[in-house]
């Protein structure tokens, strides 16, 4: 059997060709191609079968990561949308919450008015209205008004509705039958109900989301039929299953109906990737860093897995979208960011970034502005014989430049500015990581920390340093981690229905109920994609909040039918929970229980592991020894540093830091007081000493 | 600017990582205590602030994301508090929790309560962790704590705590407890906000005590001394920009319009504004006097507040350029005075607990005064809102929901205003309908933008909402709002906006329009309160406007087919701009001028 997996990023796409069986692995580079990605797919992958001799036909799974959804939003570009809702409720999505994004600015963007998803000509008001505790209905919905808007819509230009009812997440009715009448008069647009999108209060946040889904929805469609045929026509006729922001895959049809679940599609498939690569050397608490060229991407696994973002936390382009999203904490921070002073003196580091182009300085593409890879450059960190596999042309005279003119300003030495430089740059790496960490009641120095992308394993120790994190882990290849991530994940279906129930007069029976109903909707899903009974799971939670509080906690539900005894859990993991995330429990007050959620998984095929090969020993790894500059014991000094071949070290022997070491895809530096071993998964385990 | 001359107190890069590790702080107590909290006033509209400060009380750093007037009065809370210790005699020990909110001791005004943890490292007091939250019900004359406008003193407002200890040095001071629990309206709700609030003061106390342990207090002092310089230096540089001398502007509030008095209504707030090198001096001298209505505003608290908010936003606008973090270091080139016994520097006991619209006012038109030297960093008037209570009885218990409406920007160079947004010195969110109606006996029937009212301009002003919310059982309401009587300014040739209005039951035969502010109005099933917020003031000639945002504008109904023609002179034919029809009506208009 062949799994191949895909990674669609923003410079390149990462392909993996693997065969769970045998072992093998098979890995690809290819550059996106611009306007539709799939074309840069079809070559990848058409390369990476001839290289791996396997037959494309012979391919059973293709999983997919692809940031399509995300650039449509990034670059809000994106379809006419028209939005149909409640009379008297035109403006929400222009009100918002009445919040201005920045306190302090009078010239500010507001993106739902300035960027706004759906123009206020599109949107149209009808009679209906249900109303809580339990949906019922106060005004019945005007079908003759919606078809007469529907029409109204058509003729101006549409391609895609959202239909946005008050309260429908407690009564979807009015919202499914005005999605009929859409379907009758204009069966050609995309249509969207908010309550199928994520059914869950605050009208704002849900109306939102559903024009997100409206809004790239049309592209996705383009996107995924496209590369469907062009896969085909190559030759590969396995099913397409793309990466979602839980965590989990669904065939590409699925995930083109619901494409606002796509935005962390590829940085979800990097958290994955973290987690097994993490797994095969045992190990189940990591935070998972991976660093790019302009952003860091921080993400958290616990024994339980990865966990999911609080639905209040995550935003795209500034706009607030509530489906289920692996929680990862992004900060403007890269290879490419750029050191400045500013006008008020104030030594700086990103969020601006050099990007591909020009990039930094010692690329020689004309940057001219010093980053943080230029500073590396400067503290002999990259060895221009040796950068990236001696594939990519290094000029340390340039970065010298440009640290050198910074430095001036600062009055530091060249070296003291380039160290200054990674200090800070680390420090707010180590600052995001809190938010996913000492936020929400992790220890990080009970944790692992597994770098990967081009720039993570140039900083992981010495942010693990700051963050007294004692173990780094640099997978096989950093560089294509999210394309390995594709290959360890299962089928995910995210079922949701609000419940508001009292833990002083829990409604028992309504949970069950519920909770088979939503059982079945995920079960059925996941057999219609042919998952078979075995391989299927299913796990239920209940978020909770102690009653008058806004936002919910989520428990896992006990096994089996919930009685009035195994209730009782619920609401003791709810304390549990809330003393582990807050400091502070209320044992004495009322729960509230907001929402059940199911989620059910299908188990797919997975790569295995990555084989190692090679004559393998330290003194062939070993390239030179020349000196680089390290912050020790507080002061810069230039220690004798032993430069590695990632490819030739032998595996269960350590070596000790302060060490250089290059493969392909990456540079990982070993700071002093530090060992490390390479071991046999073709992990690389970098143990911190005290100091 | 050359920063090596520069005399520094400690190395840039410590000073960066420190200043980060320290904003990481406040933010994690903020999010905690949204989280943790019950009423919707903090939870869903982020009424609150949490922050740090140093041993003498000067702000290290916020909660970058909540409500800058909960922000900002943090250090005027602290010097409150030294201050009435010192005349008592009384000392910080380690345990210690202060509940404080004397608005004529620094808080913003009594339902805004602080809470202080003095922090403690090694023996050593090192500076405190601090909370501000708006309560729901502080024991005042009428039930919720906003639109108590005819409140006559002090004493009216609801409970006033001084500097007291809740705790003292860790032992839970029950008689104090016990008073809040007997005083006050819906305790669980606000007794279980003030534990948030406690609990997140906490938190901030032992993050800073783990700082203090990585780097020594003398690390994390000089770090925080050269934070504040550098915000400092970024304002005076900025301030240094502008062309030195005094510029003047008048507001108006508009008081209790229904008041039998004349010195109540149509109140002036008078605005001096000096620059001079690198220091602004602001003087209100020609305000109207303080009145026995609890629309006086404290000088340190609210007024303070309007001044250095509204000019760090102007002057160090964060959407233009770095973010510079909101420390001691910005109030030091702005001075600011008022004389004694005005609406801006009142005498106690007068009542001051409706200070918000004023404030916005005093922020407005010192906006205004900044207008003719930075008129590419102002909007044109701003819409003020209205904070309206909504209460009733369930058996013996009182439901309070405090609703907080929406102002709106005027036109910007370049830029239309903002639309329905929270204005100026606050930055709160509103509460979701669907939130409003699953926990109260009301229901929202409205929430939309108004039409064509924005101030027409080269840069339109932007517009503000229609909210109606109706009373499924009896209760009562009251409002305290502003903006009815006075439009929001147009400037640069710009007209000026609309004004706001307050409407009870409208479309039906009890309809009746209502001044801006309403003390305790009793409602029965079905009464319907619909406030409508002012329209900012446009910025530049209509007749300057593209003629394609006016189609935009008509299309989008933010602009009425014949205000196109009228106050923009554009001739729209078949959807579409007529460009030879506009040109010849913009001339002929322009004729007419002369």
């Amino acid at each position: 059997m062949q799994l191949l997996g895909v990674d669609v990023g923003g410079t390149f796409t990462d392909l993996v060709l693997t065969d769970p069986d045998s072992g093998s692995v098979h890995v690809h580079k290819v550059p996106t191609s611009g306007d539709d990605p799939s074309g840069g797919v079809m070559q990848g992958v058409a390369e990476l079968c001839e290289m791996a001799g396997v037959e494309p036909g012979a391919v059973s799974y293709i999983f997919h990561g692809t940031t399509t959804a995300t650039n449509a939003m990034l670059e809000h570009q994106g379809a006419e949308v028209g939005l149909i809702t409640t009379e008297g409720f035109r403006d929400i999505l222009h009100i918002a919450r009445h919040q201005r994004p920045q306190n302090y600015s009078i010239m500010q963007e507001i993106p739902w008015q300035d960027r706004a998803l759906v123009k206020r000509r599109h949107r149209k008001v009808v009679p209906e209205r249900v109303k809580p505790p339990r949906g019922e209905v106060l005004t019945p919905l005007d079908e003759d008004a919606v078809r007469q808007v529907t029409r109204e819509l058509k003729a101006a230009g549409v391609d895609s509705i959202a239909v946005c009812f008050l309260f429908s997440y407690l009564n979807p009715e009015h919202e499914e039958r005005a999605r009929e009448i859409v379907g009758e008069e204009f069966p050609e647009a995309f249509v969207t109900t908010s309550s199928s999108i994520f059914p869950q209060f605050r009208e704002f946040e849900r109306f939102t989301t559903a024009a997100i889904n409206a809004f790239v929805g049309p592209r996705v469609g383009r996107y995924v039929r496209n590369l469907r045929t062009g896969l085909k026509e190559s030759g590969v006729l396995a099913d397409v299953h793309i990466m979602r922001s839980n965590g989990g895959v669904s065939p590409s049809e699925v995930a083109a109906e619901q494409p606002v679940t796509l935005l962390l599609s590829g940085p979800a498939a990097g958290v994955q990737g973290g987690a097994w690569a993490g797994g095969l050397s045992g190990h189940e608490k990591l935070i998972t860093f991976d660093v790019g060229g302009t952003s860091a991407d921080i993400g958290i696994v616990t024994e339980r897995g990865f966990t999911e973002a609080g639905a209040r936390d995550t935003w795209i382009a500034g706009f607030p979208v509530m489906v289920p999203m692996i929680n990862i904490s992004t900060i403007g921070a890269g290879g490419g960011s750029i050191a400045y002073v500013d006008e008020g003196g104030a030594f700086r580091v990103g969020p601006r970034s050099a990007g591909a182009v020009p990039g930094p300085a010692c690329y020689g593409h004309g940057g001219t502005e010093p980053t943080v890879t230029d500073a590396h450059a400067v503290l002999g960190r990259l060895d221009p014989e040796n950068f990236l596999g001696g594939n990519m042309q290094l000029y340390p005279e340039r970065a010298a430049g440009a640290v050198g003119n910074l430095a001036s300003k600062l009055g530091m030495s060249d070296q003291e500015a380039a160290a200054g430089i990674i200090t800070i740059l680390n420090n707010n790496m180590a600052n995001a990581t809190h938010s996913v960490t000492t936020q929400k009641g992790h220890d990080p120095r009970e944790f692992s920390l597994i770098a990967f992308g081009g720039a993570g394993p140039l900083h992981a120790v010495e942010v693990a340093r700051i963050l007294g994190v004692r173990e780094v882990i640099i997978p096989a290849y950093p560089g294509i981690n999210s394309a390995i991530g594709l290959l360890t994940t299962d089928l995910k279906y995210d079922a949701i229905a609000t419940q508001f129930t009292l833990s002083t007069d829990p409604n028992l029976e309504r949970l069950n109920e519920d909770t088979a109903r939503l059982r079945e909707e995920v079960h059925s899903q996941l057999r219609a994609d042919g998952i078979a009974e075995e391989d299927i799971s299913i796990l239920r939670s209940v978020d909770c909040r102690y009653v008058g509080q806004g936002y919910e906690l989520r428990v896992a539900m006990p096994e089996g039918e919930i009685g009035e005894q195994n209730i009782d859990e619920v609401w003791e993991r709810m304390h549990d929970l809330h003393r582990s995330e807050y400091g502070h429990a209320f044992p004495e007050n009322p729960i509230e229980l907001v929402n059940l959620r199911v989620s059910g998984m299908g188990q797919t095929p997975k790569i295995t592991g990555v084989p190692l090969s090679g004559e393998r020993s330290i003194e062939n790894a070993r390239l030179k020894e020349q000196d680089v500059y390290f912050q020790s014991n507080g002061t810069l000094e230039s220690l004798p540093t032993a430069f590695y071949d990632r490819d030739g070290l032998p595996v269960g022997e350590a070596f000790e830091g302060p060490a250089i070491i290059f493969q392909g895809d990456t540079t990982t530096v070993l700071p002093p007081d530090t060992s490390a071993t390479l071991d046999e998964n073709g992990n690389l385990i970098v143990e911190l000493r005290e100091v | 600017m050359n920063v090596g001359n520069r005399e520094t107190r400690m190395d840039p890069v410590t000073a960066q990582v420190i200043g980060g590790a320290l904003e990481s702080i406040a933010i994690e107590m903020g999010h905690k205590l949204a989280r943790m909290s019950y009423s919707s006033i903090i939870r869903e509209s982020e009424d609150f602030g949490a922050a740090l400060l140093d041993t003498r009380g000067r702000q290290l750093c916020e909660s970058v994301d909540s409500t800058p007037l909960q922000l900002g009065p943090i250090p005027g809370y602290m010097r409150g508090i030294f201050r009435i210790m010192e005349e008592r005699g009384e000392e910080f020990s380690p345990g210690d929790v202060i509940m404080h909110n004397s608005p004529y001791h620094g808080a913003s005004h009594g339902p805004d309560v602080g809470f202080c943890v003095p922090v403690f490292y090694k023996d050593d007091l090192i500076g405190f962790s601090f909370t501000t939250a708006h309560h729901l019900d502080i024991g005042a004359l009428h039930p919720g704590s906003t639109g108590i406008v005819d409140a006559v003193d002090a004493y009216a407002e609801g409970l006033q705590f001084k500097a007291l200890k809740v705790y003292e040095a860790g032992r839970k001071n029950e008689a104090v407890w016990r008073i809040l629990w007997d005083n006050i309206r819906a305790p669980e709700m606000v007794v279980g906000d003030m534990e948030a609030q406690i609990a997140a003061c906490r938190l901030g106390a032992e993050r800073f005590v783990e700082l203090a342990e990585k780097y020594g207090m003398e690390q994390v002092n000089a770090a925080s001394e050269e934070l504040m310089d550098y915000s400092e230096r970024m304002l005076r540089s900025r301030i240094s920009e502008l062309q030195d001398g005094t510029y003047r502007a008048e507001g108006f509030i508009d008081g209790f319009v229904d008041s039998p008095n004349e010195y109540e209504k149509d109140l002036k707030i008078s605005v001096s504004l000096t620059i001079d090198g690198s220091d602004i001096s602001v003087d209100f001298t020609g305000t109207a006097a303080q009145v026995d209505l609890p629309i006086n505003m404290p000088f340190e608290g609210t007024v303070d507040i309007a001044v250095y908010l509204t000019i760090r936003s102007i002057l160090l606008d964060s959407a233009l350029i770095e973010y510079v973090p909101q420390n001691d270091g910005l109030t030091r080139p702005v001075h600011i005075t008022s004389p004694k016994g005005t609406l801006t520097n009142p005498s106690f006991p007068a009542p001051t607990i409706a200070r918000f619209c004023p404030g916005n006012i005093v922020a407005d038109t010192v906006m205004r005064a900044l207008s003719e030297v930075a008129p590419r960093n102002v909007s044109a008037g701003v819409g003020n809102l209205k904070v309206a209570a909504y209460s009733g009885l369930k058996g013996e218990n009182y439901w309070v929901y405090m609703d907080i409406t929406e102002g709106s920007y005027g036109g910007r160079y370049g830029k239309d205003g903002m639309d329905a947004v929270d204005t100026l010195f606050a930055n709160t969110r509103n509460n979701p309908a669907e939130d409003i109606e699953s926990h109260y006996p009301l229901r929202v029937e409205r929430y939309e933008l108004r039409e064509d009212a924005g101030g027409p301009g080269k840069w339109r002003g932007g517009v503000g909402s229609i909210r109606e919310i109706s009373f499924l059982e009896g209760g009562r309401f009251c409002i305290e709002g502003d903006g009815h009587r006075f439009a929001p300014w147009g400037i640069f040739g710009g007209e000026e906006g609309t004004p706001g209005d307050l409407i009870l039951n409208p479309g039906t035969s009890r309809e009746e329009h209502l001044p801006s502010k309403i003390p305790d109005r009793r409602t029965t099933t079905g009464d319907t309160v619909r406030t409508v917020s002012p329209c900012g003031g446009g910025y530049g000639d209509p007749l300057e406007r593209d003629p394609e945002r006016v189609l935009d504008d008509v299309l989008d109904g933010f602009v009425f087919m014949q205000n196109a023609r009228d106050q923009y002179g554009v001739v729209l034919t078949d959807g579409d701009v007529d460009r030879q029809a506009t040109e010849n009506l913009r001339s002929e208009i322009r004729k007419g001028r002369q």
